[in-house]
């Protein structure tokens, strides 16, 4: 039995002429611990997709179903607890707290978790170890980066969100980020679902799902998964 | 775990030092006034209660006509009251123009309070009044002259039974500049002129009354005065519970609480909104992150808490080093405004529970609902909006459209105005509550000096004699008159009314009174509004009779509540003789009858004691209205104004890269506040005038008397001046603060 389920999941923005559809019915599964990619170009809604999953925007209808719980059935309160629990969330901006250091910001995350990852453990994992006592902005964009994915990742989430991580990355610090999100898949057996638009990053998912137009165009099982070190662009 | 967030609850206090600093200071010293008040005021009112026991206050005092022997003695104690002798000898001094009561030591009724120096032991030795002392700078070593004597000071003292100086009990006010009291030895007191001396008693009753204000109280006086005439010829009679030397002082005290606490709550409430507007500003810059946190799991309340703790540290910290200086520097400099006024005994500071909740508690609750109000509205948007920086509840579907014939500077500026519309809001606020203060503070005195000059120049007559009983004079132009006093009929207050009956025709009341009617005078007619053609009900001051009467005029008589009624009609009214009258008006002073028929002689000095009583005690304390309402004026549009640069901080740095010069931004984020703080400016005089006037009238309906909210305009004319003068001085900082703004500011943080 699949670990996510999305049915017939409908959004719009705007009403009357305005109203644009941005996602039209979209029904599928993902397993536990897979990698899951949602690829589209920019306005084909998968950001928006990602959103109804990680329970900040609702679906027009449809529901969507995780390990047998249906978030459109809970209120802001139990969907609050909902992210808490299951969910980790990494953006293209890192969006860390200014005036916490490295260690704090990931502590922020392992604060919401009753069973946290060690945070030192996590530093070392991320190489952040030695700059731990510093402030986001004495870090390149790759460290505050992984930093974001060390506060999402501590609470040992059931699910990772990453939207777009890479998207203010360089080439090398791109592949660096998404060696770690391979690494913490390995390490701790988490369902990953990464949306990107960088049509490349398909090659590391085990479950391929495109977009267009707020439809799928494609939804496959990657039979050809490579190591992210192989991955080119 | 402990929440790691709270790590950057003093980080974000420290990153904002010059704000939290500036509101900090401006908490401590509000909450510190307030709280030294409070303590001060407490502690004050405690000594004084006490005082009744430990100084064996009396239960009242008469004076005979001769001195009682023995058996007269020893008849009046029959009616249960233990006498005691306390005669006194009044005279007036050398050098300073004053009159002293000299008593001997009181050593077991009205117990002498030391607090300086020491008694008296010999003869030429003499200890003073405390506040006689300092109004007159007399300090212990000098030398009190009086007729042909010389007295050296030893010691300063408080006298219980005169804690408020009355020289005759049916005064308007206490006066502690021209009138004293003093202790001598005894042979001190032989040596004095003995053609002054005053047989004085005191009583203290064998079962006094459990309320010593109340009505028995009155009765057991009434009763022992009607006793007490049958056996001796008593000159002065006057009971505890009427007693303003004895009662004035406790009455007071306590009076300004509902206005120093209401004071405090205002400005919180100000405070608040300003923390409020500035947190969601905050709230603002960090919508991602907080998109992401929410997005990540935590609560909204959790971030409520998170925003809401600065300001309540704040708040918090203010609020016990205010009342850390409330307890000591600031208790002894409000204390001394009730020790300008009033000769009380020593008192030491009690710690007080309730002004702890009145300025701490309190002022966090109103805070922390505030802002809850606040950041509830603004966090409980949806995780998205935060992460997508859209925190507008309803978005505008056009913009709005200016005419594109306006100059773009005007329109930019424009733009600007409308962006920060509750920045504005709270400034206007601010400066209303900012121009209240300072409108007080700065009024206060020329109110008092129009006071005096409107009262001085509508005396009744140069010489006005109340006296004992009835006795005639040959003095040219004297008038007689008739005195009696009636009280209102509130709810919840009650105060005296003179009603003077005056001759027809008379020389010195210039308006004729018709026989079906009265006419009440200004200061009555101002402060009950009550206009010709009203009704007016009074009552008897011990009784349950009423009287109602028709206004048939106004007569301008500013210093006193007063009705004036036909003489005839008068003695008809109150059932007196047809020839009754209470004493004289004169052109000139009233030579023969003697000194012993006279009970008073009202002067411009008596008339004009109230405000200059009013300028001693309360003087000092309008600078610090005057520095907390430029306090408030500067920080409420600092950090507001500060906001509006700041929430531009990318367009204007983008403003310079396109080649704005400074003059011009200043122009478009600038001079935009400067505008609506000069137009709130000018608004807030035409309200603050108002609401003064409302406020006034409301403060004064819970005093006896009245002065006249006659606010000359200079004082609003300073006012604007001194607000625009702080103005300028919060756009220097902002100016300076929009001049470093660097151009590659709008080149980063583009998300």
């Amino acid at each position: 039995m699949s670990y996510l389920e999305l049915c017939n999941i409908k959004k719009s923005y705007g009403d009357g002429e305005s109203k644009t559809e941005v996602l039209k019915g979209i029904s599928c599964e993902i397993e536990k611990g897979s990698i899951c990619v949602l690829l589209g170009a920019s306005g084909s809604g998968k950001s928006t997709l990602l959103n109804i999953i990680g329970g900040i925007d609702n679906a027009d209808s449809g529901y969507i179903s995780i390990d047998g719980e249906k978030t459109a059935d809970m209120n802001e309160k139990e969907l609050t607890l909902y992210r808490r629990k299951h969910l980790g969330y990494i953006f293209q901006m890192y969006n860390l707290i200014p005036n916490l250091n490295i260690k704090e910001n990931i502590e922020v995350g392992a604060y919401l978790s009753e069973n946290p990852l060690d945070v030192d453990d996590i530093l070392k994992t991320l190489g952040l170890y030695e700059h731990r006592h510093k402030l986001p902005n004495q870090l390149s964009g790759g460290q505050q980066q992984r930093t974001a994915i060390g506060r999402a990742i501590v609470k040992n989430p059931d699910i990772l969100l990453c939207d777009e991580p890479t998207g203010a990355l360089d080439y090398n610090t791109s592949k660096e980020i998404l060696k770690l999100i391979e690494k913490i898949n390995k390490k701790y057996g988490n369902t990953i679902i990464i949306v990107t638009h960088n049509d490349a990053i398909k090659n590391i998912a085990d479950r391929v799902i495109k977009l267009r137009d707020g439809v799928i165009r494609k939804d496959y099982v990657n039979e050809t998964k490579v190591p992210v070190s192989e991955l080119e662009w | 775990m402990k929440n790691p967030l709270n790590k950057r609850i003093f980080r974000e206090i420290k990153d904002e030092a010059g704000k939290y600093l500036v509101i900090f200071l401006l908490m401590t010293a509000i909450i510190g006034i307030v709280s030294g008040y409070l303590i001060g005021d407490e502690s004050l009112k405690t000594a004084y209660d006490e005082s009744f026991k430990k100084y064996n206050v009396e239960d009242g005092n008469f004076e005979l006509m001769t001195k009682a022997d023995k058996s007269l003695i020893s008849s009046i104690e029959d009616e249960k009251v233990k006498i005691y002798e306390n005669f006194y000898i009044e005279e007036k001094t050398e050098k300073i123009s004053s009159t002293v009561r000299f008593f001997k030591n009181r050593k077991q009724v009205n117990k002498v309070c030391l607090w300086d120096g020491e008694l008296p032991k010999y003869e030429t030795e003499v200890a003073i009044d405390r506040l006689y002392a300092k109004n007159n700078e007399l300090e212990i070593g000098d030398t009190l002259r009086i007729k042909n004597k010389s007295l050296k000071i030893t010691g300063i003292v408080a006298l219980s039974d005169y804690s408020a100086l009355y020289r005759n009990n049916t005064d308007f006010m206490f006066d502690g500049v021209k009138f004293g009291v003093a202790i001598v030895t005894e042979d001190g007191f032989e040596s004095l002129p003995q053609n002054h001396l005053h047989y004085s008693y005191s009583w203290k009753y064998n079962n006094p009354p459990a309320d010593p204000l109340g009505k028995k109280a009155i009765d057991m006086g009434n009763d022992f005065m009607n006793s007490l005439s049958k056996k001796a010829v008593i000159t002065n009679f006057i009971p505890r519970c009427s007693s303003n030397a004895i009662n004035f002082a406790g009455e007071d005290m306590g009076g300004d609480r509902v206005m120093f606490i209401t004071f405090l709550y205002l400005l919180i409430i100000i405070i608040s909104f300003v923390f409020a507007v500035t947190t969601s500003n905050t709230i603002r810059k960090e919508a991602n992150v907080i998109g992401t946190l929410r997005a990540s799991g935590y609560k909204k309340s959790e971030l409520i808490c998170h925003y809401m703790a600065p300001s309540a540290i704040v708040l918090l910290v203010a609020a016990v080093v205010g009342n850390i200086l409330g307890y000591t520097v600031l208790e002894k400099y409000i204390s001394s405004a009730f020790l300008n006024s009033y000769s009380l005994t020593t008192y030491k500071t009690l710690i007080n529970a309730t002004a702890f909740i009145d300025t701490t508690v309190i002022p966090l609750i109103i805070l922390l609902l505030i802002n809850f109000i606040m950041l509830a509205r603004v966090l409980s948007l949806s995780p998205l909006k935060f992460l997508r920086r859209d925190l507008k509840r309803h978005q505008r579907k056009k913009a709005f459209r200016l005419n594109t014939k306006i100059h773009i500077l005007i329109r930019y500026r424009l733009r600007v105005f409308f962006q920060n519309i509750p920045n504005y809001i709270t400034i206007f606020a601010g400066i209303f509550f900012a121009s209240i203060i300072m409108v007080f503070g700065i009024m206060y005195s020329p109110l008092l000096e129009n006071f005096e000059e409107k009262t001085v120049d509508s005396m009744l007559a140069p010489y006005q004699y109340v006296l004992k009983v009835p006795a005639e004079t040959k003095t040219k132009d004297a008038e007689k008159y008739g005195a009696y006093e009636l009280k209102t009929t509130g709810r919840d207050f009650v105060e005296e009314i003179s009603v003077l009956g005056i001759h027809k025709n008379s020389k010195y009341f210039k308006t004729d009174i018709k026989d079906d009617g009265i006419i009440i005078s200004s200061a009555y007619a101002d402060k009950y509004s009550l206009k010709i053609g009203d009704k007016i009900t009074l009552k008897e001051s011990y009784e349950d009779k009423k009287y109602t009467f028709k206004i048939n005029g106004i007569y301008e008589y500013p210093s006193t509540l007063a009705v004036f009624i036909d003489i005839d009609n008068f003695n008809k009214t109150f059932d007196f003789d047809k020839d009754y009258f209470t004493g004289y008006f004169s052109k000139e002073k009233i030579k023969d009858i003697d000194e012993s028929l006279i009970a008073s002689q009202i002067t411009k000095d008596d008339l004009t004691k109230t405000s200059r009583q009013l300028e001693i005690s309360m003087g000092n304390m309008m600078n610090l209205f005057i520095c907390a309402g430029v306090g408030v004026f500067m920080l409420v549009i600092y950090l507001l104004a500060k906001i509006i640069i700041e929430k531009n901080t990318q367009s204007i740095s983008m403003a310079k890269i396109l080649g704005y010069n400074r003059r011009e931004i200043s122009k478009i984020y600038i001079h935009t506040t400067s505008i609506v703080t000069v137009v709130s400016l000018l608004l807030c005089m035409f309200i603050t005038h108002k609401a003064i006037i409302a406020i006034w009238h409301a403060m004064m309906m819970e005093y006896s008397g009245w002065l006249p909210p006659e606010i000359p305009i200079i004082t609003y004319v300073k006012v604007f001046i001194l607000g625009v003068v702080t103005y300028a001085f919060v756009a220097l900082i902002l100016q300076r603060k929009a001049n470093k703004i660097p151009m590659d500011e709008a080149l980063k943080n583009v998300e």
